[in-house]
């Protein structure tokens, strides 16, 4: 075997604080040393070019770098390799600048410390092998789930780049809640007037034909790894054909009522009718429990109303499965409000008058149960309006976390209620206001001269109680004198959507100890999740508002055009864990213990790593037993050598 | 002369060190098959089983013994004499049971003095009377002349440090399958390479066992005696650490089949240099922080120790039969 070493003396910074010239003398004597160079700057160009010609001269059989950190220049080095037609991994990196040179204050002992690290990349090197990048083809297309603000920007980008995207949405609409909003903070633009240039490119623009768009459908199952993934999709019966107008004859005609889930039940729908006015794709849907044929009636108004022809309404439609192949799957299932009943001292359900903020969003819209017109329990005008902040957030017996959104749209509230009511008074109980961004300040100055601010100190110092004239007393631990108010919205935590677990699980992902999807690195790279291929966008892994969901949609588009791009075959690190079927006995601690869910039990019992999901980390291999999983390049071998080496 | 035993047949010795007399006992169970092996082999020097000296022993000609079978640890200087001379006199010598591969039970007194050793067995523990203070040493004042005992050695090391040693045979004891099949091994024509562990697999016990592998996320370690393990489910994944994942099978997963953890006596599988190393990685990676992550770190602590209550003896637990083999040897003093 012949090693040959490259000392690089990086100028000064090396070469003033190691005796190199006595570490290379005693390099020179290390078993199978060929050669040892000591150069200036290794990483310079014309240096790299020499290393290239002296790299192909002596063709080694393997290669010692003893310069800086392999953080900065090993992938320089490597490239040089590889260039000099040697296989990239025959490499081997001492870092005796940031390790050696900088920390240890005296020369003879950085020396002696250098010549030690080198003695163990030296007896390390020679246990490395080739080691080849495989490719694999990845397929192109995307699947979005969640067709809120967050799924439909990454849907639009996404096919605005050319890919197909297959966008799943449980609810019978898309347009996530912003779409069932009067105005949104902090611009106070209509909500509905704000989406639908979007969402109108989804459904009927040029972006249309590349978006699949399955509503009330839900993601059933997935199996495969970034960039081949098959994944089951649960759609529900619409009950109406795609051919349907959405004209609205059948609703007119339906003769059964129920409660609208999308008005929070504040109204009622028919058992074939739209979920709103306004909702997109313009098509109502069938509810087959309200439907009069659920209590044995052959009721058939819906058929004789429709003008094109009985047959685009469905009787008994069942759930269909579906599957698509997808490279990527964009998660933007977003959050929901924690529920209100869970806070006995509001009485939320018990006093008429107290509404959720998602309620309260209803009444203003002027596509809500009451066309906007917001009045008290007893038909009056409000004259005075209490909004509660941080139900549930803050609270460490419920959420520790301010959930970001609440401020902004309760001045919204407050705003609204002034510009309709002038006359009324807004009380805003709160215990902190967070309002970052550009336009939060002018926020405050939005709620008019009769808008009050009340502080009160601990999570739970808020309680309602019902008052005289069917108004409502709101008392707080501050011990002033109670508010009264017509109306009084609660602001509750935001929490993730219901089905959360449910979905990480079908994706094999992890969730947060909040419940909310964990993202690679929680600063630095939030739009990827924990398992290769998954994404993550909204409200799904942090709540947020609408630009943090839109700007999430884009991130996670980007993240994918990065990480897949279109044509091109996806790379597989060699540094990655691989099993020894030999060694293995299927305990299974590497199943549990990866945090990229790429190590497996296959069904003959024994463990499995999936090269395209691993990203070496090493865990497996240092968890297993069995001493059966060994990572490429960091082999237990190499590694034993090293530390000899080193300890000799 | 008679007694020397039948010369035709290859010479078969079976010694004891520090031992229990398991491993004996392992060699009786091999029931009849034990007059098949007389047929092949002559019992030359056991003294468990046969009355023959050392002297016996010391008359032979270097490597006159085709076979030795060394249990127990070398706890005594005359363990290590013992295990010199059938060294020197043997062919084959080979490391039989937990104690002579990797210090067994015996060894974990590595982690303290022979002194202290002493001092508990002798005058502190509870069940002791002494009411001369009188603590046992290598001679006695008593006799004339004097008599002298062997010593304890400073702590227990694997017989290979003390011989040269060929083969291993593993377990606590031995199951009589891997007994007999590592004489048939070392008796027949193509011996594995040396230093081989022979009469065992090479694999962890867990690729023997029946229970099904799910899931490893502990929240807790459940002590034995803590709750009944359920049926068919992996002991480990129900919180009871089994040390299955990092011993070599070869035992027929015997303990865990019978609702008890496997302990860890046929030593590290193929390619494992510490067995209770790589016992304490494996559960150091499923343990489940669950809600830890937003804790203050003080309380974090906290509740991690909390965990290893469930392990109140550490070195009992990974390091049971092989203290003295593994990369911990024994406490520094």
């Amino acid at each position: 075997m012949m090693i040959g070493v490259f000392l690089c003396t990086c100028g000064t910074a090396i070469a003033e604080r190691i005796d190199v010239e006595r570490l290379a003398a005693a390099v020179g004597r290390l078993p199978d040393v060929a050669w040892c160079r000591t150069v200036g700057f290794l990483c310079s160009e014309a240096e790299k070019e020499r290393m290239e010609g002296v790299l192909r001269d002596e063709a080694p059989d393997r290669v010692v770098v003893a310069a800086c950190s392999p953080r900065e220049h090993e992938a320089t080095f490597m490239g040089v390799m590889e260039k000099a037609g040697l296989n990239p991994y025959l490499l081997q990196m001492v870092n005796i600048r940031e390790q050696v040179a900088w920390i240890t204050p005296e020369i003879s002992r950085a020396t002696r410390k250098a010549e030690s690290l080198l003695a163990g990349a030296v007896a390390r090197v020679r246990r490395h092998a080739p080691l080849e990048t495989k490719r694999v083809e990845a397929v192109p297309d995307v699947l979005v789930v969640g067709g809120g603000p967050a799924g439909i920007k990454a849907a639009i980008e996404l096919a605005e780049a050319g890919r197909r995207v297959v966008l799943v949405e449980r609810s019978a609409v898309i347009g996530g809640l912003p779409v069932r909003f009067e105005e949104v903070a902090p611009g106070m633009e209509c909500g509905p007037c704000m989406l639908e240039p979007l969402l109108g490119e989804l459904l009927h623009g040029r972006l249309a034909e590349r978006i699949e768009i399955l509503t009330m459908a839900e993601v059933t199952g997935a199996v495969g790894y970034c960039g081949n993934f098959t994944v089951t999709i649960g759609v529900r019966g619409r009950g109406v054909d795609r051919a349907c107008i959405g004209c609205g004859e059948c609703a007119a005609a339906c003769p059964a009522t129920a409660a609208n889930p999308y008005d929070y039940g504040l109204g009622t729908r028919k058992a074939i009718d739209f979920p709103f006015p306004g909702a997109l794709p313009n098509l109502p849907y069938l509810d087959a429990a309200t439907c009069r044929r659920a209590a044995g009636e052959e009721c058939r108004a819906c058929k004789d109303a429709c003008h094109l022809g009985e047959e685009t309404v469905r009787f008994d439609e069942p759930v269909t499965t579906v599957e698509r192949s997808v490279g990527a799957v964009v998660i933007a299932t977003g959050g929901e409000p924690i529920d209100a009943v869970r806070f006995p001292a509001l009485r939320y359900g018990e006093i008429p008058g107290v509404y959720t903020s998602v309620e309260f969003e209803r009444l203003l819209s002027s596509s809500g149960p009451t066309g906007g017109k917001l009045a008290t329990a007893g038909g009056r005008e409000p004259e005075s309006v209490a909004i509660v902040h941080c139900v549930g957030s803050r609270d460490p017996a419920h959420r520790d976390y301010c959930s970001g959104v609440c401020c902004a749209y309760a001045l919204k509230f407050g705003h609204i209620v002034a510009s309709r009511f002038p006359g009324a008074s807004m009380h805003h109980v709160y215990r902190e206001l967070n309002l970052p961004g550009k336009g939060g300040a002018a926020l405050l100055r939005r709620g008019g001269e009769k808008s009050f601010f009340h502080r009160y100190r601990m999570p739970d110092g808020i309680s309602l109680s019902p008052g005289a004239g069917g108004r409502i007393t709101v008392t707080s631990d501050t011990g002033q004198d109670g508010i009264t108010a017509d109306i009084v919205v609660l602001c509750p935590a935001i929490v993730p959507a219901e089905g959360t677990a449910g979905l990480a699980k079908i994706f094999d992902t992890p969730l947060d100890h909040l419940g909310f999807f964990e993202e690679l690195h929680g600063t630095t790279d939030t739009a990827r999740g924990k398992v290769k291929g998954i994404y993550l966008a909204g409200s799904c892994r942090e709540p947020g508002d609408i630009r943090q969901a839109m700007l999430g949609g884009s991130a996670a588009a980007a993240a994918i055009h990065a990480d897949i791009p279109e044509g091109k075959e996806l790379e597989i690190s060699p540094v990655c864990a691989v099993t020894d079927r030999e060694r293995c006995a299927g305990c299974g601690i590497c199943v549990s213990l990866c945090p990229y869910r790429a190590a497996a039990l296959v069904p003959d019992g024994k463990a499995e790593v999936n090269q395209l999901l691993c990203h070496g980390c090493g865990s497996c291999a240092a968890g297993c037993p069995g001493g059966a999983i060994s990572v490429g390049y960091f082999t237990r071998e190499a590694i034993l050598a090293e530390l000899e080496g080193i300890l000799r | 002369m008679e007694c020397d035993g039948k010369p035709g047949k290859p010479k078969l010795a079976v010694y004891w060190g520090g031992s229990c007399g398991g491993c004996e006992i392992a060699l009786v169970n091999l029931g009849e098959r034990l007059l098949a092996l007389d047929e092949r082999l002559d019992f030359f020097f056991c003294p468990c089983l046969l009355d023959r000296k050392n002297k016996d022993v010391e008359e032979l000609d270097d490597g006159a013994i085709a076979l030795t079978l060394f249990n127990g640890a070398a706890r005594t200087t005359e363990n290590l004499e013992m295990a010199r001379l059938l060294r020197r006199k043997s062919r084959l010598f080979v490391a039989y049971g937990a104690c002579a591969s990797s210090g067994g039970i015996p060894a974990l007194a590595n982690l303290d003095t022979p002194g202290s050793l002493s001092r508990t067995v002798f005058l502190e523990s509870p069940t002791v009377e002494n009411p001369s203070r009188h603590v046992p040493g290598s001679s006695s004042p008593y006799c004339t002349p004097a008599l002298s005992l062997p010593k304890l050695t400073g702590s227990i090391l694997p017989l290979s440090a003390i011989a040269n040693v060929d083969y291993l045979i593993p377990g606590c004891p031995p199951e009589p399958e891997t007994v007999w099949s590592a004489i048939a091994i070392l008796t027949g024509a193509d011996l594995p390479p040396k230093g081989s562990v022979v009469g065992a697999g090479t694999v962890p016990v867990c690729d023997e066992c029946s229970r099904i592998r799910g899931e490893k996320r502990l929240r807790r370690f459940v002590r034995f005696h803590e709750a009944v393990p359920r049926d068919g489910e992996c002991l480990l994944d129900q919180g009871i650490v089994c040390m299955g994942g990092a011993t070599r099978s070869g035992c027929g997963a015997l303990c865990p089949g019978a609702n008890v953890p496997c302990s860890g006596c046929y030593g590290p599988p193929e390619g494992v240099a510490d067995q209770g190393a790589a016992m304490v990685g494996a559960l150091g990676s499923v343990l489940d922080p669950g809600e830890l992550a937003a804790l203050p770190e003080g309380e974090m602590a906290a509740r991690t120790d909390a965990l290893f209550e469930g392990i109140p003896d550490g070195a009992g637990t990974f390091y049971r039969y092989s203290l003295a083999g593994s990369l911990l040897r024994r406490r520094r003093p």
